[in-house]
């Protein structure tokens, strides 16, 4: 019996990575930033809201455009001397997932403090969900997202299904 | 039905509006909504509630807490059954099925309890004695019948169709007992400001306070700090919740059990196993009542002090009407003027010569008996108590009695701060082990400190939880503390070993040791605490020897002649309770055992007759069911047809890694050891990467994209290793190189077509791409798009034909993989499984796992030409060690069946012609296939150098089949070996 | 079950790490062609009770590799720090392009 009050849903979920190199990292950023259009996240786990797409920061030199449902993607032009980029459009899979027992649910999922500021809505948090890889998002205050690897996203929305039973 | 003929018709925490049925040992019973199941068996006169382990003896129930040794019981039927369970921690629920355990044919008859008369046989050390060292062929002979005379409970071997849940919590404080001191922590810490998870094993909240009487101060004190509690936002009450376990950084293991009166547990599991991280912990623990040692102490209706008084104010149950409360210290006498206000007639025997004044005077207003300087010696009476000898100033006398309550003192609960290593400490004023020195995060307080007094213990409570608190940065304003004073005396406690009577007395109860097991111990030399508990199986217990620890301890002292602490204390470790290991796993099991990674073409799969295997996480097709009838028929018709024609593969699984950067072919370079800086853009190159030691890595194939940009394959299995060591290489050892590596495995669909006709079928599918020989040679790359995803199309040859491999995003995979079904049809081409890519790799003598196995060189596989004379390379220096050159040093070869009907078999052992084939040989067979080239079994094998001479002869020895085959030394490359099949 | 404060990402479960061994050791420059040196990076360790520099690296998480201080008979951690800071200091600064 699902909970009535816990909904999940799975949606594409393309992605731009960009990162660049150690050394002359302000001037790679003060050049994406001039290029998005947008001031990026300052530490991992931060995310910053553009136009059509998120900037969440997942390593000190790697960050990750999230782009919304139908978003263009912005274009890119990164110098090669200072870092560089690679399109995972077609390598994860957002989960959905909103409710009232969302804190329920997930705590038998990810190790993951609901209530504490690093998990605040408009945090990221790269953590593990049944030993996979996944990026968790949080979107409201009983909203989140997960984007999980495509190859494992079945067994993992099969997990978190049945931990919603 | 039987009557709660003990039950009180007043008082107590039990609801008499909702009696609870139950049986036990197929009996009808009946107890009340807020019983144990010891409480309800006590209400109801059960006084026998189990035998015991080694001598089978009669035993009732001794506590009223985790800690009971006596009465475990085996609770449920069919997958629910769990044995051992101690009826003292067991809440009632309506239809509770208990059995008693380790009897037969029936608990008041048990042929066994015969091992009582051949207990001299029985005494410590005996198994080890008798049947190991020179006799063990008399163990291998008895085993099985004292198996089976010993032991507790049987758990059962249905399916367990109960739901358990592995959860994650959170909190500032963590407050580990729920008694006076757990609970004042909690309200201080609290009131400070921090998030506090209290957790209690009981269904109520109070700990010793729940032995106080129901309308008492202490009654009234525990519901206003609960009522308190309930309503603060920050605290999380963990009722029916153990902590089994501490561990590093704070993190506690909780085993939750289910609400049992809950009638409707729709989902609900029926335990949750929860990692709680917490900031700083507050131990609260609490003491457990040390029973006295006198022979006969295990008879039924010998009960610890706290324990009667527990089951009287909280149950309403009067265990016994005439009893005898046989003390050292103060606290038992409130036990024994409650049971006489309940109207039993008390006996009080005192070890001490000198009592206190007002605790004589209090007696005589209860018409309490007193009898100073007085111990018992011994019990009689088999399924309960008849009568006891007292020993006293005047010499030995007898008593009659129904129930003997005993308090030896109270030692504190350090089983969890000993979990983390704090070590006890003893505490002579106490008598005593305490928690040793604290780290800054950690905390202690109440009677698990040695604050033994209600008010000592809410005081002390209440300054850890502050503490605590504040060590989280939380320190709002300090409530008043509140206070509770039910003016308790010191705690008096017994050091010493008593003499006892001639039966035997017990130590342990539940491993069945007593005083002279212990006395053997020290006779034999195991005078050491951690000798002496795994000479004699003290402590060893489902209970951890909780009751048992210090009796044992001073019962060596004494031997000794030594000091308590000099005699030592044993290590507690996790679990303080008994764990089901189901409960660890949660719902880790059947298909969520582990998680499965499926291929974008895995649904085309399932529904086009592939059989599937797990190759680590991934689903893979082993062979389709259209191509044979079995996996054998099946592989090699999948082969004969990727050579004759042309076969589709799907290889999603490879990994993936995007390497970018100024720098990244100066860092392949250096990875590889063979070279990728000169390697041009638009071509593929087979790599091999070695490890700091010279073994090689892994392989796989990397292609030039552009100037600064690479595209890595992995093997599947290697996948996460490569791209972990190359992150490890650009942050460790050179980080001054600008290189990205991303994993790209999930992004791309990947599936290679092989074979004669593998060109045209191309063509078939992609009209507008030229994929002639002259636009995509040999290891060249054709760069392009397909319904609006990136495609790449290397060629490339696993199986040694002519062969491409196709990648596109993956969602588009299973669209492509259709298409190049359909328009492959005209040409015969058949989708093929592992099993017949394995085999097709090692007709062609390609290594892969069974031969890069964490153990091979390059020179061990044939393939030192490929680092020629480069250096500079990762296990470029450690390769050229002496050792790697020797002669026998094992190197692939490939190896012939040349007996008729006879197979090769991987593992296999590899022996000279003629030698003995005993030890570890000279090699083994790392993989075999049936070759349809060569008409007969072929295989790769590891053998040593100074033997392995083509054309000669060896013998394949297979133990696990008893089977001896001779077979041929050949080349590896069983097939083409000039590689005219990959232009064909 | 250890926790390990990841300078990015926070205290985590020791599950989301990879061990990478001893980083005490050096490892030699990838050129060095001295067998003793490769020896010694490879297999000479110290074994202490007490304080050990180790490689972990949040692999479930940000990827970096770190240098944790783990004291071997109790598991407290004294420091964590990025691998890539501490080794950027034995490498040359790389100058901005112009």
């Amino acid at each position: 019996m699902a909970s009535p009050d816990f909904s999940l849903s799975v949606a594409d979920c393309p992605l731009i990575q960009v990162e660049g190199w150690d050394g002359t990292l302000g001037q790679f950023e003060s050049s994406l930033s001039t290029s998005l259009g947008t001031k990026l996240p300052a530490s991992v786990g931060e995310t910053v809201r553009h136009k059509g797409f998120l900037v969440i920061r997942v390593a000190p030199r790697r960050l990750w455009l999230a782009l919304d449902d139908g978003a263009q993607a912005p274009s890119l032009a990164v110098d090669p001397d200072l870092g560089c980029s690679v399109s995972l459009d077609e390598g994860r899979v957002r989960f959905r997932m909103a409710g009232a027992d969302i804190a329920r649910v997930l705590s038998k999922c990810i190790a993951v403090d609901w209530r504490a500021s690093a998990a605040a809505p408009g945090r990221a948090v790269l953590t593990s969900l049944h030993h996979v890889p996944v990026l968790f998002l949080r979107t409201g205050e009983t909203a989140c997202e997960l984007m999980v690897p495509r190859s494992f996203s079945r067994s993992l929305s099969d997990w978190i299904a049945d931990a919603a039973k | 039905m039987s009557s709660n003929h003990k039950r009180l018709s007043m008082g107590g925490r039990i609801d008499r509006e909702q009696p609870v049925d139950f049986t036990f040992d197929g009996r009808k019973l009946a107890g009340y909504r807020g019983d144990t199941l010891a409480s309800a068996l006590l209400a109801n006169g059960v006084t026998l509630v189990g035998r015991s382990f080694k001598y089978h003896r009669p035993r009732g129930i001794f506590s009223a807490g985790p800690e009971e040794p006596n009465a475990l019981v085996t609770l449920g039927i069919a997958g629910r059954r769990e044995p051992n369970l101690p009826a003292t921690t067991l809440e009632l629920a309506d239809g509770m099925v208990a059995e008693s355990q380790n009897r037969w044919p029936s608990l008041a008859f048990d042929v066994q309890s015969a091992n009582g008369l051949l207990a001299p046989f029985l005494s410590a050390g005996f198994y080890y004695k008798t049947f190991m060292g020179p006799t063990r062929r008399a163990w291998m002979f008895y085993e099985h019948f004292i198996r089976k005379a010993a032991g507790l409970g049987r758990a059962g071997t249905d399916p367990d169709p109960d739901r358990y849940e592995v959860r994650h919590a959170f909190a500032d404080v963590a407050i580990i007992g729920g008694g006076p001191a757990g609970l004042s922590a909690a309200r201080a810490a609290a009131a400070a400001g921090a998030r506090v998870a209290l957790i209690e094993q009981d269904f109520l909240l109070g700990g010793q306070l729940l032995a106080e009487p129901s309308d008492s101060a202490a009654a009234a004190w525990l519901r206003q700090t609960e009522a308190e509690l309930e309503s603060s936002e920050t605290v999380a009450l963990m009722k029916r919740t153990t902590a089994f376990g501490i561990y590093d950084g704070n993190v506690i293991g909780l085993v939750e059990q289910r609400d049992p009166t809950n009638r409707q547990p729709v989902g609900e599991a029926r335990q949750t196993f929860t990692m709680l991280r917490a900031r700083s912990i507050v131990f609260a623990t609490g003491a457990i009542e040390r029973p006295m040692v006198f022979s006969n102490n295990d008879r039924p209706g010998v009960m610890l002090a706290s324990a009667a008084r527990t089951y009287l104010n909280r149950f309403a149950v009067l265990p016994g009407k005439k009893i005898i409360v046989a003390t050292s210290n103060d606290g038992a006498w409130r036990t024994a003027f409650d049971l006489a206000a309940a109207g039993a007639e008390v006996t009080v025997a005192d070890l001490r010569a000198s009592l206190p004044a007002a605790l004589v005077a209090e007696a005589a207003q209860f018409g309490v008996v007193v009898r100073a300087a007085t111990h018992i010696v011994d019990l009689r009476g088999g399924h309960a108590v008849r009568r006891a000898t007292l020993n006293g100033p005047d010499g030995q006398s007898e008593a009659a009695c129904d129930l003997v309550c005993v308090s030896g003192g109270w030692s504190p609960t350090v089983h969890l701060t000993s979990h983390l290593g704090i070590k006890p400490a003893y505490r002579d004023d106490i008598g005593g082990f305490v928690p040793g020195a604290f780290a800054a995060d950690r905390f202690g307080a109440g009677s698990m400190m040695g604050a033994y007094s209600t008010a000592g213990a809410i005081e002390d409570g209440h300054r850890a939880g502050t503490q605590a608190a504040s060590f989280c940065g939380k320190s709002g304003p300090a409530p008043t503390p509140s206070k509770l004073d039910l003016g308790e005396t010191a705690a008096a406690q017994l050091r010493e070993v008593l003499p006892a009577g001639r039966g035997k007395a017990f130590v342990d109860f539940q491993m069945d040791v007593t005083t002279g097991d212990i006395e053997l111990a020290h006779r034999e030399g195991y005078e050491s605490v951690e000798h002496l508990k795994r000479y004699t199986t003290l402590g060893m217990g489902t209970d951890q020897g909780k009751t048992s620890n210090f009796p044992a301890l001073a019962a060596m002292a004494t031997l000794r002649n030594a000091t308590i602490p000099e005699t030592g204390a044993t290590t507690f470790r996790p679990p303080y309770t008994p764990v089901a290991i189901g409960t660890l796993a949660g719902r880790a099991i059947g298909h969520h055992f582990k998680p499965i990674r499926r291929t974008p073409m895995h649904d085309w799969h399932m529904t086009n007759g592939a059989e599937m295997l797990e190759v680590g996480l991934w689903m893979r097709p082993y062979f389709y069911k259209q191509s044979g009838r079995d996996v054998n028929e099946a592989y090699v018709a999948e082969m004969r047809n990727a050579r004759q024609a042309a076969s589709l593969m799907d290889i999603s699984t490879l990994g993936k890694i995007d390497v970018q950067g100024p720098d990244a072919a100066i860092f392949l370079d250096r990875v590889y050891a063979n070279g990728f800086a000169k390697l041009p853009v638009g071509r593929a190159r087979y790599g091999v990467m070695l490890r700091d030691d010279g073994i090689v890595f892994d392989d796989g194939t990397t292609t030039r994209l552009a100037e600064n940009r690479f595209f890595m394959t992995t093997s599947t299995a290697k996948a996460a290793d490569v791209l972990s060591r190359l992150e490890f290489l650009l942050d460790t050892a050179w980080p001054d190189l600008r290189v990205a590596v991303t994993s790209v495995s999930d992004e791309w669909a990947a599936m290679s077509v092989a074979g004669p006709k593998s060109r045209a079928i191309l063509s078939a599918a992609f009209p507008a791409l030229d994929v002639s020989d002259a636009a995509l040679a040999h290891m060249g790359l054709l760069e392009s798009e397909w319904r609006g995803r990136a495609l790449r199309i290397l060629r490339l040859s696993y199986s040694g034909e002519r062969a491409y491999e196709i990648y596109v995003g993956a969602t588009a995979g299973e669209q492509l993989w259709s298409r190049l079904l359909e328009a492959g049809r005209p040409f015969d081409l058949k989708p093929y499984g592992v099993e017949a890519l394995g085999a097709l790799r090692v007709e062609k003598g390609h290594v892969a796992g069974p031969e890069i196995d964490g153990r091979t060189t390059l020179d061990d596989l044939g393939l030192g030409r490929m680092a020629g004379k480069r250096t500079g390379f990762v296990g470029d220096v450690l390769r050229r060690r002496p050792a790697f050159q020797a002669p026998d040093r094992q190197r692939l070869v490939g190896l012939e069946c040349i007996e008729e009907g006879k197979r090769l078999r991987g593992g296999a052992i590899l022996f000279l012609p003629g030698e003995k084939p005993y030890g570890h040989g000279r090699g083994r067979v790392t993989s075999v296939t049936f070759s349809p080239e060569r008409g007969r079994y072929v295989g790769l094998a590891l053998l040593a150098g100074d033997v392995a001479s083509e054309g000669s002869e060896i013998v394949a020895v297979y133990p696990m089949k008893t089977e001896t085959v001779r077979a041929r030394i050949v080349s590896p490359v069983f097939l083409d070996p000039q590689g005219e099949r990959l232009h064909g | 079950m250890l926790r390990i404060e990841c300078p990015c990402c926070g205290p985590r479960d020791h599950d989301e790490f990879r061990y990478g061994g001893d980083a005490s050791v050096t490892r030699p420059a990838h050129d060095d062609p001295d067998p003793e040196a490769w020896y010694r990076y490879v297999y000479v360790r110290t074994n202490p009770a007490g304080l050990h520099r180790e490689f972990w690296q949040h692999v479930i998480g940000c990827r970096q590799w770190l240098v944790v201080e783990r004291d071997t008979r109790n598991h407290a951690i004294a420091s964590v720090d990025l691998a890539r800071k501490l080794s950027a200091r034995k490498s040359p600064a790389r100058k901005p392009p112009a």
